[in-house]
């Protein structure tokens, strides 16, 4: 971190909702008049009352050299905007950035792919959009096709190509991109799992390289953790916080993940169901160790479920425990033995261990089947909760993998002491 | 972190009506040409004839002329022989209106490029021109061919010295499109009924211009009204460096060659100084 590549300097960006069409030429002659007479048209428009938002307020931050900076945030805090005001695609309503280097904004993958043109002429028509010249696009075309996986189709039109292979054309351009900045926005929710992997591993690669400075908006956590060096927090427009990508996204998860670890419904008339099963209770009881009431790996947690049932003719009953990590990776499905039971209220339990979770957020689904294979009622994401890590007489401080991290004795010993024999 | 104040470049709200930037334009000779080959290839792909069509239709154009106006109606040609006179004006007001229309739609058409990447957004309507720059010099041969012809007949004087000038008029008719259809290009993303409108509009200035008629025609009490109109001392250039004519109104032209620039200049700087702003509308 050498010197500062961006300043960016109380920024905002001021929006103006509905009115588009008609009445157009009329208001835009208004508000010139009106600006003639020196008065904003946009503070006539707030004290009108129209709708307008604030996408972005007063936002300040810098970036050295060599940085990868992520952005967290909901949908609508802005993050988007930012990187479109960068990228100078909109312009700010307030303040100033000023920066050194040359940009490349991928905002999507393909921007500009003609779909008459083959692979080949899309390939350097993508390219010089982002940015690059022909000799850099000449030196790297090799790469980029091996890249892509679409050598055979490179002198087709890319509407003959499936989607998967636009995409995969697409980001073998925009992943050999070589600008001082690189400006990235969630490129990599697209493509199936395998390229997803790849794409990562080449974000990775490219962001590692010498002084190469990247932007990066991702709802993609373990992306960002990968990835960023630091990150900062948006709501609402405003920058909320930025340091280490790790505590920010821890922070963000927390402030996002509400624990949810009870629900109960004293009527059967009101309770989530169906004509079978009515939840009456469902509850999740840690065993906190310590005197905070935090949960975190050592907290063995409980898990108690009370529900009315009526037996659709005859049949048994298994009910299935479904934990998923946030991610929608299922950590594990455990379910009772088959069980013969009256109509009436049914009470189910479940112990989850100490030290079995890893840390990280985490959710519950239950499913009610009867005779092994009929989904009776299926009470999706009924309980939430977040594991803390806590770790002792450890020196290492990076992210345990894993969705568990159970308390396994692993040995080392020595066998013979006096050489390799 | 040393603070160094050195920057690059800078992003800031102001509106510059001056800050043209054309510097930049050279760095992107590689997208400019690119642009320009992708509308030349696209354009022809899965038609059967394909780039004929270049030619085709001013011939076409050219022969529907000559039976409407040159035998039915029989409008004079100020003794320049029919086809080679009809075709100089299709072909310069062709280019005009090619142009324009192309150039006129640049925020409408792009706007998924637009929203994604940047780049500075001349390139795109100057790519328009330039790839109608190539089609013109393919129907500029064809007229020459037929020139030719004629020539051989003993129908049409010699080429002179004036020759030297088409290029300048050529140039001069595809500026003045662009200028044009930069104004327009701002005003056709804000107000999108335009679009019906300019259609209408573009072929009455068609028939207020020297197409199919020769300028003379435009004397008389308001004559003198439609030679403002920079398209018909265009179009006369033309024909009085091709024909060797004798030239009257030197004032128009000189006029039409300064309105040329003065439009071209203004449409720049309005181009420049919505072209960001106007994507938060389209």
């Amino acid at each position: 971190m050498s010197q500062l590549m961006i300043k960016v300097e109380g920024i905002s960006k001021y929006y103006r909702l509905g009115t588009q069409g008609s009445g157009r030429l009329r208001e835009d002659w208004s508000n010139w008049w009106k600006s003639v007479g020196r008065k904003s048209a946009r503070a006539d428009a707030s004290s009108r009352g129209e709708a307008h938002i604030w996408a972005l307020k007063d936002v300040s931050f810098e970036v050295g050299e060599g940085e990868v900076i992520g952005f967290i945030g909901k949908n609508g805090a802005g993050k988007s905007t930012l990187l479109k005001i960068i990228s100078r695609i909109t312009q700010p309503t307030q303040g100033r950035i000023r920066g050194r280097g040359r940009i490349a904004s991928l905002l999507e993958v393909g921007t500009g792919f003609h779909q008459e043109l083959t692979g080949r002429e899309n390939i350097y028509l993508n390219g010089h959009m982002l940015g690059m010249t022909r000799r850099e696009i000449d030196s790297q075309f090799d790469a980029i096709v091996d890249f892509s996986g679409v050598e055979t189709f490179l002198d087709t039109p890319v509407k003959r190509y499936s989607s998967g292979m636009y995409v995969r054309l697409a980001f073998a351009v925009a992943a050999h991109l070589t600008p001082e900045i690189l400006i990235v926005d969630e490129v990599l929710s697209v493509g199936d799992a395998e390229f997803q992997q790849k794409c990562l591993r080449k974000m990775k690669e490219v962001s590692g390289q010498e002084g190469r400075t990247v932007l990066f908006v991702s709802h993609n956590m373990q992306a960002l953790r990968n990835l960023c060096h630091r990150a900062y927090i948006l709501e609402h427009g405003v920058l909320v916080e930025g340091g280490p990508a790790d505590r920010m996204i821890a922070r963000y998860l927390r402030d996002s993940q509400v624990h949810f670890l009870r629900q109960f419904y004293p009527e059967p008339a009101l309770a989530p169901g169906n004509d079978h099963i009515r939840i009456k209770r469902v509850e999740l009881i840690p065993a906190y160790s310590g005197a905070e009431e935090l949960i975190d790996i050592r907290t063995a947690l409980q898990l108690e479920l009370e529900f009315w049932y009526e037996p659709p003719g005859v049949s048994d009953l298994i009910v299935g425990i479904h934990l998923f990590a946030l991610t929608g990776d299922c950590v594990f499905d455990v379910s009772s033995s088959r069980t013969t039971l009256d109509k009436g209220l049914v009470k189910c339990g479940c112990r989850i261990p100490a030290n079995f979770l890893n840390d990280g957020s985490y959710y519950i689904s239950i499913v009610f089947v009867s005779n092994t294979t009929h989904r009776l009622f299926y009470f999706e994401s009924c309980l939430a909760f977040e594991v803390a890590d806590y770790r002792e007489h450890t020196s290492w401080y990076g992210k345990w993998i894993g969705y568990v991290r159970p308390d396994f004795k692993v040995t080392l010993e020595a066998l013979n002491p006096d050489g390799y024999v | 972190m040393a603070e160094i104040e050195e920057w690059e470049w800078e992003i800031d709200p102001r509106y510059h009506w001056f800050k043209w930037e054309l510097g930049a334009i050279p760095q992107y000779k590689d997208l400019l040409f690119r642009l320009v080959r992708r509308d030349l290839l696209a354009n022809y792909q899965q038609t059967i004839l394909g780039p004929f069509w270049i030619l085709l239709q001013p011939v076409l154009t050219m022969l529907l002329y000559w039976v409407i106006f040159g035998t039915i109606v029989k409008v004079s040609t100020n003794g320049i022989p029919p086809l080679v006179f009809y075709l100089s004006g299709i072909i310069c007001w062709n280019f005009f209106s090619d142009c324009l229309s192309g150039t006129m739609y640049t925020f409408i058409h792009n706007s998924a490029v637009f929203g994604k990447v940047w780049f500075p957004r001349l390139l795109v309507p100057l790519s328009v021109v330039l790839a109608q720059g190539v089609r013109m010099l393919v129907q500029l041969a064809l007229f020459f061919l037929l020139y030719g012809i004629f020539y051989v007949r003993g129908d049409v004087p010699a080429s002179g010295i004036g020759w030297l000038l088409l290029p300048v008029v050529v140039l001069w008719i595809g500026l003045f499109g662009l200028g044009v259809g930069l104004l327009l290009s701002v005003l056709t993303a804000r107000y999108r009924d335009l679009d019906y409108s300019l259609q209408f509009i573009l072929r009455l200035w068609m028939f207020a211009s020297p197409v199919f008629y020769p300028a003379q025609l435009l004397s008389g009490k308001y004559g003198f009204f439609l030679w403002l109109n920079p398209m018909t001392p265009l179009i006369e250039a033309f024909r009085v460096f091709c024909f060797r004519r004798e030239v009257d109104h030197v004032g128009y032209f000189w006029a039409a060659g300064g309105a040329v620039l003065v439009v071209l200049a203004m449409g720049i700087a309005f181009f420049k100084r919505h072209e960001v702003s106007v994507n938060d509308i389209v």
